[in-house]
């Protein structure tokens, strides 16, 4: 592996962790849709910061671009106030509007910038091991590396910092106002650091990307787990194992990095989307299949309770009496029989004693519905959840 | 009754969108009370709590803590939201709720340590939650986690506790626990503020209510106001129901 590789592995990592942080946070207070708003706008704080610094790795140009993140926020929350139109909708009012701004700056002086729209939204991790930082001379590496790096570096002392603050303000904005934890300079804080985070990585990995790096890895991790912390690290590995694997894709296939990376970001979801043990697709429907079992099987225990005569009870009567198809007649059956719950004498079917409680535990369950109740009863109940 | 006043309202007025909501709202609610709020869905009552708690910007009025702006005040008060106000999906437990409760004395950036974490046990313990102290709140039933919510505002050991429903959606078990906490509070002095639906039972579990619908209709002690005159009042339909005093 050569050097240029090791750094553009680097560097995506390092954006994948800083992107992981705040997009967890989005995440959680549903707002996947202010980073894509963010991402386009600041092309017009872009521009402007270039025209004056002349240099897209300035940092003036970043604090400018990233206050144009953060008017956008200001702006999506200031329509939505009127009452006249939904977030996404004020979203979608804001950002074209801002980036079209920025494309028309970009056209009107198209010849003597070196700056295009492609470039801000795609980026090209390929080339950034090209542009270097010199100090004195010295070469001591990629721009790119040290300005993800030192963004990414105020993001982790501010996480730390405020990790209470951030968790309390996202659960609970109210508890957090009436404590005195202002939920609007939290706001406000984790607006600038998608924004500062966002402008940072563009150059080395463009717009899209970015929104990609922020909602995908915390959108997965959402799936698979209860505990905030943990979310978090999981978002950084999502983040981090695409963009390494993400970038030998594309330098096997040739392809460009950024849309390896967002490509196997979206498997990545789409694989937790589906086998995720508790959220997963195939867990609910696994689940909710169960449960209609368990419905089919309490309404056969309780026709059994409701009728002590026999033709009542014969197994073909029972058949043709809750008309069920066969399969699920059988699978019910079994299932009673697994548990103890019936005896089959001569074709006519009998609750035991376990089958007559439970059912009359289960009735009983049904009718008052108390919390308490559903706790006592987990154990048996339930038979196939835990 | 020569009783200090805990909480004083002043010609308060809020607004959302320019709508008022709460008009012109004068209260004086005396300390040592177990007071309810009464009044229609959309009447305001939570619109007054946050107000008074400073989460939301009154347009005009005052609102005063034994006799200072709330700021100065905050670790007197302990809030306990409607429950629908959050979002139960949130990735967190039982516990890591409760001791949130604790982060308001903590201030900006200390974290929680052990004695927190004791004190949120010991909430936890009160409200009988303590075996689901490492369930995910996703997984606790509606009654769960309104006692979680107590438990969280028991930990701030506050003087004076606002709550947003905190019987909604409980049963009758949870309930009874729920008002003896109330009134175990109300007999160490602490001031409680109960925004309240069922009617039924306000002359049971309260000994002061206040009427409010946009305006304040009337405030005052149980067995002297509570009465048809003032529910036809507040709920705008002819009351005559037969509430036993
Ligand atoms: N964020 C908001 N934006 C605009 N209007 C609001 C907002 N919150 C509440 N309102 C309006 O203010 C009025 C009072 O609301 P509030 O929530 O205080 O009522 P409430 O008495 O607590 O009702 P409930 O019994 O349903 O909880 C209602 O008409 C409601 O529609
Ligand atoms: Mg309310």
């Amino acid at each position: 592996m050569s050097s240029a590789q090791l750094e553009i592995q680097l560097i995506a990592s390092l954006v994948a962790i800083a992107c992981a942080i705040p997009g967890t946070f989005l995440v959680l207070r549903k707002m996947a849709m202010i980073s894509d708003a963010i991402s386009h706008s600041i092309l017009p704080g872009i521009v402007v910061g270039f025209f004056i610094t002349q240099d897209l790795n300035s940092p003036l140009l970043i604090v400018l671009a990233a206050l144009t993140g953060v008017i956008t926020v200001v702006l999506v929350e200031q329509i939505q106030k009127t009452g006249l139109v939904k977030e996404d909708t004020a979203i979608g009012l804001v950002f074209p509007a801002l980036f079209s701004i920025g494309v028309i700056m970009i056209a009107k002086n198209a010849n003597d910038v070196h700056l295009d729209v492609d470039a801000v939204l795609l980026g090209e991790l390929a080339f950034a091991p090209f542009d270097r930082l010199l100090i004195s001379g010295v070469d001591v590496g990629p721009k790119s590396l040290w300005i993800i790096g030192s963004i990414l570096v105020i993001t982790v002392a501010l996480l730390f910092a405020f990790f209470k603050e951030l968790k309390l303000s996202t659960f609970d904005a109210g508890l957090a106002a009436s404590l005195g934890f202002s939920p609007v300079i939290i706001h406000y804080g984790l607006m600038t650091v998608a924004s500062v985070t966002t402008v940072g990585a563009f150059d080395a990995v463009g717009a899209i990307l970015v929104v990609a790096l922020m909602i995908t890895p915390a959108a997965s991790a959402y799936l698979l787990t209860t505990d905030l912390k943990k979310m978090l690290f999981l978002s950084i590995f999502f983040g981090v194992f695409s963009a390494i694997s993400g970038y030998w894709v594309a330098h096997w296939l040739d392809a460009s990095i950024a849309g390896s990376i967002t490509t196997i970001l979206g498997l990545l979801f789409l694989v937790v989307y589906l086998f995720a043990p508790s959220k997963g697709l195939i867990a609910v429907m696994y689940r909710e299949k169960q449960q209609k079992i368990e419905v089919s099987l309490l309404t056969f225990l309780l026709h059994l309770k409701n009728h002590t005569e026999e033709n009542e009870r014969h197994v073909n009567h029972l058949r043709e009496h809750i008309n069920w198809q066969k399969i699920r007649a059988k699978t019910v059956v079994d299932l009673a029989l697994k548990n103890n719950m019936i005896t089959i004498d001569k074709h006519i079917v009998s609750l035991t004693e376990k089958g007559d409680d439970f059912t009359s535990q289960a009735i009983d369950y049904i009718i008052t519905n108390e919390d308490a109740q559903i706790e006592d009863m987990k154990d048996d109940f339930f038979l196939f959840r835990g | 009754m020569s009783k200090k006043t805990a909480v004083q309202i002043d010609d308060l007025t809020v607004a959302y969108n320019y709508k008022p909501v709460l008009w012109d709202i004068d209260l004086e609610i005396p300390e040592g009370v177990l007071m309810a709020i009464v009044g229609p869905n959309g009447a305001g009552k939570s619109t007054l709590i946050k107000s008074v708690l400073g989460i939301l910007k009154p347009i005009a009025g005052s609102v005063s803590i034994y006799g200072k702006s709330y700021e100065k005040q905050r670790s007197l008060v302990a809030y306990v939201p409607q429950k629908g106000s959050v979002d139960w999906d949130f990735p967190t437990t039982a516990l890591d709720v409760v001791m949130m409760g604790t982060y308001g004395s903590l201030g900006w950036v200390k974290r929680p340590r052990q004695k927190e974490k004791k004190a949120a046990l010991e909430a936890l313990e009160q409200v009988g939650m303590l075996p689901f102290k490492n369930r995910q709140i996703s997984q606790l039933s509606g009654g769960q986690q309104q006692r979680i919510f107590l438990a969280r505002a028991l930990v701030q050991d506050a003087s004076i506790y606002f709550m947003d429903e905190p019987f909604q959606g409980v049963d009758a078990t949870t309930e009874i626990a729920i008002i003896n906490i109330l009134k175990a509070l109300r007999k160490a002095n602490k001031t409680v503020i109960v925004v309240h639906h069922d009617l039924q039972t306000v002359p049971e579990y309260f000994d002061w209510v206040t009427f409010l619908n946009v305006k304040k209709i009337a405030t005052g002690p149980v067995k002297d106001i509570f009465n048809d005159d003032n529910l036809t009042k507040t709920y705008g339909i002819n009351y005559k129901v037969s509430i036993q005093k």
